[in-house]
Formats: structure tokens, C-alpha cells, sequence
């Protein structure tokens, strides 16, 4: 009897404490933010024994504690699934929150909801933990929908700002469309599993999965930002820095892959849905990646990258690799979090400014920063060795080497080739050359909660690719035998992405600015996807709804047809044939002469 | 045909010409149409007292009371017509006209 289901359920509910101190009204104290920072460490640190437990022994745990209802055959209860999946994220998030709650320890220092923002934070770490380690789907629709709310209040944080109340929005909806495919799964596994548990379903081993995973699918696209609903993300940088480096770069978009990721039993049999995940990741890593090409803002560009990372993680689920895409997940988290946190280092130094044409020369002024960003963006690029390199470069060597579509396969090295762009552009606009910022500057990186925290993930960026890998269970066998270049691919379009960039960026700097071309417009403008969709199919759908409800069945059928209609042809035919003119003597003298001449007639009449 | 039986035709046929034939105001022919009737009356009265014929005496009787229903309806008629336009000029009931 060891302490694994103990020590993992205390590290969870020890994340609740703060939350319930409301009551007590210790929320109030200026201290409240620290207490956060600090029970997310002991929270971390605890659930790293199971971890190392589970390391070491392959052990497994489900644990069911509460039954909560039962709906004619249907047994709800709050059980949770502690498996490969959950124990490792959970560990990582974990880890990550800690270093960005630090963080937000001096970025939101003069903000005066400080403790509410802490609060907000606390509570979607606790429903992204719910989430993970959901056995059932309901618990896991519970933490889903509880990061979709918290993802609104956070990204309107500043609520006074009109753009980020409709990011928040933008946000709800399209995670909501999302929802609509997550429900029809559900809806079906209740009629054709009678179950919502997932050992059940992976037991039953349905035959026709098409539409429940296609729900699943859907649920992905809208909480992981792919191709179709995709402009959220972009628009949610709208919050704060670390809201975006929690919420949108490490752990609730990672929401949709991580479902996929547990279905992966269901997916391993169709090979529609496979397609279709790999077409669909293709789609998005490439089209994010050329939308991140040509933004100036600084946040922008990292969520691009974010979605075209996850679009990858995508595609890795797609050529049936669920493990492959978990490892990416996590590694992800490190150096995306870190590249937002070094973001928000640059934007308060330079009084809140967000745009790449405005910065630059920073490599001198704020060395630690950019220290990080570097190692961020190599390791994002996937250089051999450094974090991303683990997860990513197994991903590249696994598509190149597996019987898959030629043309998502090309899409997706075209990506991975300008993530290398896109960062070399960050690095050379923020980094490089003589300061474009003006001269009265506020550069001070010196405060112990900035570097401490940057620095934990910068340790980890370096450092937990190896350490993850090495200690993790064989899952998945890669590829072990290749030529040699297909081995070096993923390395060599990444090599050919910095020079090209770094080229075009030396040469182009001193030329006359041209207008923008149709593609520089096409990439600038995020494809047009927004401009189209956030106006033609509302305008549509209210203009048809206009006339058909409102012209068509009230002004025409209900008004027009019989009375008015009525009323007008009676109207248009009483003056046709009436030959009344209200000539009243007229009428009666004729009576009187007919009278008078029809008794002459028929008195005198032989 | 006696005399007296012309006479009360001729009142008759006064009465349905002033009817028919007036210049301005609907109350002319409203009294017109009670002569009408007051002289249908005594012509039936003198033909049933006449011929002895008793089964038929009802029928003035009769008459009168229907005169009475027409009556009222004629005059309310035109108290409507006075009630728009203050007096009963017929050429005011022109509403049909185009």
C-alpha cells in the first residue's frame, strides 16, 4: 500500500486551499499573491513523488471516489484517471504556473486586483488539473468549460479596452462551436457505449467511431485554435503577458491535442479520422506560420507560433503518434512560456510597447533577456539537443518516414522551416541593431522575481526534453534506421530558415519602403480569414433571418395576403364598375319616369 | 272606380311623385313616404269596410305597425346623416363618389 493515490490527491486539493481562504477573507491581504506562488510550488514538488513513483514502477491509478448520481443506466461519480499522460503534465503545468505566477509577482505589481487576478489564475490551474485527470467525459466537459470562463475573464482583464472585451468574446465563441462537436461525442457514446467512462469506451472498442470523433476532432479545432476557428488566438493577446503565456501557450490550448491524445485507442482503427487530423494540422501549422511572418506585434507573433506548434501536435496525432504529440506538449510548455514571459520582460521595460518596428538594440541593454529569448527560440526551432529538439525532431523523422500523405508532410517541413523565420525576425527586430525606442528609456530586468522565474524555465528549456525523455517508459518504438537525409531534415530547413531570414534581413534593412504586395497583404492580414468570416456569415444568416421572419411570414403572410389585399382589390373594383356618383334626386326622378312610362305602356296598350 | 277611390289614388300618386322628386332636404321625403303610407291606409280601410269583407281587417292594422318600424329607420338615418354634417342636404351623401 503506497502513498501514490494520497500524495497525488493532496497535491491536487492543496491547489483549492487559497480559493476557499476567501472565506476567511485572507484574500484581502496584500501577501495573498505570494501564498498563491507559494502553495503552487508545494503543490508542485509533492506531485512529484507520484510522479517518480510512477516513473519507476509503470503503476497506474484510477481513483473513483464519489458517487454522484445515477440517470437510469448511466453511473456518474468523480473519478480520476491517473495515467501516463496526467502524471507527466501534471508535474509540468505544475511547474510552469509556479515560474509564471512569479512572474506576475512583478508584472501585475501595480495593478490593484492583483489578488484577484491570483485568484483567476489559481482557479484555471485547478480546472486545467481537473481536466487532465478526468476518467469520465463529464468531469473532463466540467474542466473544459471551466477553462473556456476563466480563459474570458482573464483575457478581458483590462475590461475597459473595447478590443479585449471582443477578444474575450471572440474567445467564447469560438471555443463554443468547438463544444457543439464535444457534446455530439459525448451524446454518442451515451447512446452507443451507454457509458461516459473512458475505460468502458476503450473496452467496447466500437466499430463505426466516424461521428463521435469528428466531434472530438471539432471539439480540438475550437479549443486548440486550428484551421476554421482559429482567430482567437491571435486576438487573445489581448490580456496579459501571463495570461498568455499560461493560458494560450502552455496549457488550455493544449486542451484540445490532450483529448485527442486520450482517445488515441479509438483513433489507432480509423483511418479516416487520421487523414483528416493530419490535413488538418497540416493546414493550420502552415497557414499560421505564414500569417506569423509579417505581424509587428511582438505577443502576435508568439501566439502564431503557438498555433502552428499545436498544429503540429496535431499532425503528430495524425500519423498515429499520440505519445510522440504528449511529449511535445510538454516540452512546448517550457520554451513557449518562457518566450512569453522574456515578451512581457521587453514590453514593460519599454513602456508597454508591443511593436517589433519599436524596439531594438536590446541586446546590450537587457542581457538576461535576451539571453532567453535566444535559447527560447533555438530551442522552439528545434536545435539538436535543446528541449524542442526531443519531441520535435522525432516528429519531423517519424513523418518523413512513415506511409503518410506526401502533401501534409511537405506543408508541415515548409513550417518548420519558417518557425526558424519568423524567430530569426523577432530576434533581429527586438534583439538587434541600434534602438529604435525613445531615448527616456525604463530598462530595469533586475528584479529577483523576473530572473528567478525566467531563469527556472530557462534551466528547464535547456534541460527537460533530456530529462523527460530519458526517464519516461518506451511507448512507441521511433524509427530507428533512416537515410541519412531524411535524418537531418527537420535540422536542414530549420538552418535554411535562419539564413534566408537573416539575409533578407541584413539586405532589406536600408532599402526605400514599396507598397505591399498581395502576399505581404494576404499574410499581414491573417489571410483575410477574419475580415471574411466576422462579417460574411453574420450578415448572411441576420439578413436571411430578416427576410424570412420578419418580410416573409409577418409583413407578406400575415399582413399582406388577406386583409390588405383584400382591401385594395375591393377597393380598385368598386371604382372600376361602380357608377354611383351619390346622385341621389337623379335616381329617384328615374324611378319616377320608368314608373310613370311603364304604367302608360302597359295601361294603354291595346 | 267611385270617386273617393280616385281621390285617395290621386293623394297616392302625389305622395310617390313629392317622393321621388325634392330638391335638397332628406326630411321631404321621409314626409313623403308617410303620406304614402297614411293614404294606402285609408284606401285598405274603405275597400275591406266596403265589401264587408271582415277576414281582411286585420291588414290595415298591420300596415300601420310596419309603417312605424320604417318610420324609425328612416329617421334614424337620418339623424346619422345630420349627426356628420349638421344638416340632411342630400347632395352631402357623396362618400361613393371617385
Amino acid at each position: 500500500m503506497n502513498m501514490f493515490s494520497s500524495l497525488m490527491l493532496a497535491s491536487l486539493s492543496v491547489l483549492t486551499l487559497p480559493i476557499m481562504s476567501s472565506i476567511l477573507n485572507t484574500h484581502k491581504n496584500s501577501t495573498y499573491p505570494h501564498h498563491v506562488k507559494n502553495i503552487i510550488s508545494y503543490a508542485f514538488i509533492t506531485s512529484l513523488i507520484p510522479t517518480m513513483m510512477f516513473i519507476h514502477s509503470g503503476q497506474e491509478t484510477i481513483i473513483s471516489n464519489w458517487h454522484w448520481m445515477t440517470i437510469q443506466t448511466l453511473k456518474l461519480s468523480l473519478s480520476f484517471k491517473l495515467d501516463y499522460f496526467s502524471m507527466i503534465f501534471v508535474p509540468v503545468a505544475l511547474f510552469v504556473t509556479w515560474s509564471i505566477m512569479e512572474f506576475s509577482l512583478w508584472y501585475m505589481h501595480s495593478d490593484p486586483y492583483i489578488t484577484r487576478f491570483f485568484k483567476y489564475l489559481l482557479t484555471f490551474l485547478i480546472t486545467m488539473m481537473i481536466l487532465v485527470t478526468a476518467n469520465n467525459l463529464f468531469q473532463l466537459f466540467i474542466g473544459w468549460e471551466g477553462v473556456g470562463i476563466m480563459s474570458f475573464l482573464l483575457i478581458g482583464w483590462w475590461y475597459g479596452r473595447t478590443d479585449a472585451n471582443t477578444a474575450a468574446l471572440q474567445a467564447i465563441l469560438y471555443n463554443r462551436i468547438g463544444d457543439i462537436g464535444f457534446i455530439m461525442a459525448m451524446a454518442w457514446f451515451l447512446f452507443n457505449a451507454n457509458t461516459w467512462d473512458l475505460q468502458q469506451i476503450f473496452m467496447l472498442d466500437p466499430n463505426l467511431t466516424n461521428l463521435p470523433l469528428l466531434g472530438l476532432l471539432l471539439a480540438a479545432t475550437g479549443k486548440s485554435a486550428q484551421f476554421g476557428l482559429h482567430p482567437w488566438l491571435p486576438s487573445a493577446m489581448e490580456g496579459p503577458t501571463p495570461v498568455s503565456a499560461l493560458l494560450h501557450s502552455s496549457t488550455m490550448v493544449v486542451a484540445g491535442v490532450f483529448l485527442l491524445i486520450r482517445f488515441h485507442p479509438l483513433m489507432e482503427n480509423n483511418k479516416t479520422i487520421q487523414s483528416l487530423t493530419l490535413c488538418l494540422g497540416a493546414i493550420t501549422t502552415l497557414f499560421t506560420a505564414i500569417c506569423a511572418l509579417t505581424q509587428n506585434d511582438i505577443k502576435k507573433i508568439i501566439a502564431f507560433s503557438t498555433s502552428s506548434q499545436l498544429g503540429l501536435m496535431i499532425v503528430t496525432i495524425g500519423i498515429n503518434q499520440p505519445y510522440l504529440a504528449f511529449l511535445h506538449i510538454c516540452t512546448h510548455a517550457f520554451f513557449k512560456a518562457m518566450l512569453f514571459m522574456c515578451s512581457g520582460s521587453i514590453i514593460h521595460s519599454l513602456n508597454d510597447e508591443q511593436d517589433i518596428r519599436k524596439m531594438g538594440g536590446l541586446f546590450n541593454a537587457m542581457p538576461f533577456t535576451t539571453t532567453s529569448l535566444i535559447i527560447g527560440s533555438l530551442a522552439l526551432t528545434g536545435m539538436p539537443f535543446l528541449t524542442g529538439f526531443y519531441s520535435k525532431d522525432l516528429i519531423i523523422e517519424t513523418a518523413n518516414t512513415s506511409y503518410t500523405n506526401a502533401w501534409a508532410l511537405l506543408m508541415t517541413l515548409i513550417a518548420t522551416s519558417l518557425t526558424a523565420v519568423y524567430s530569426t525576425r523577432i530576434i533581429f527586430f527586438a534583439l538587434l541593431g541600434q534602438p529604435r525606442f525613445l531615448p527616456l528609456t525604463t530598462i530595469n530586468e533586475n528584479n529577483p522575481f523576473l530572473i528567478n522565474s525566467i531563469k527556472r524555465l530557462l534551466i528547464g528549456s535547456i534541460f527537460a526534453g533530456f530529462f523527460i525523455s530519458n526517464n519516461i517508459y518506451p511507448t512507441t518504438i521511433p524509427e530507428m534506421t533512416m537515410p541519412i537525409y531524411m535524418k537531418l531534415t527537420a535540422l536542414t530547413v530549420t538552418i535554411l530558415g535562419f539564413t534566408l531570414a537573416l539575409e533578407l534581413s541584413l539586405i532589406t534593412q536600408n532599402l526605400k519602403l514599396e507598397h505591399p504586395t498581395n502576399m505581404f497583404k494576404f499574410s499581414n492580414l491573417l489571410g483575410y480569414y477574419p475580415t471574411i468570416m466576422h462579417r460574411l456569415p453574420p450578415l448572411a444568416s441576420l439578413s436571411m433571418g430578416q427576410k424570412s421572419a420578419s418580410l416573409l411570414l409577418d409583413s407578406i403572410w400575415l399582413e399582406n395576403i388577406l386583409p390588405k389585399s383584400i382591401s385594395q382589390f375591393q377597393m380598385k373594383t368598386s371604382i372600376l364598375i361602380s357608377t354611383q356618383k351619390g346622385q341621389i334626386k337623379l335616381y329617384f326622378l328615374s324611378f319616377l319616369i320608368t314608373l310613370t312610362l311603364s304604367m302608360l305602356l302597359f295601361n294603354l296598350h291595346e | 272606380m267611385s270617386l273617393a277611390h280616385i281621390n285617395i289614388f290621386l293623394a297616392f300618386t302625389v305622395s310617390l311623385v313629392g317622393l321621388l322628386m325634392y330638391r335638397s332636404h332628406l326630411m321631404s321625403s321621409l314626409l313623403c313616404l308617410e303620406g304614402m303610407m297614411l293614404s294606402l291606409f285609408v284606401m285598405a280601410t274603405m275597400v275591406v269596410l266596403n265589401t264587408h269583407f271582415t277576414l281582411a281587417s286585420m291588414m290595415p292594422i298591420i300596415l300601420l305597425v310596419f309603417a312605424a318600424c320604417e318610420r324609425a329607420l328612416g329617421l334614424s338615418l337620418l339623424v346619422m346623416v345630420s349627426n356628420t354634417y349638421g344638416v340632411d342636404h342630400v347632395q352631402n351623401l357623396n362618400l361613393l363618389q371617385c
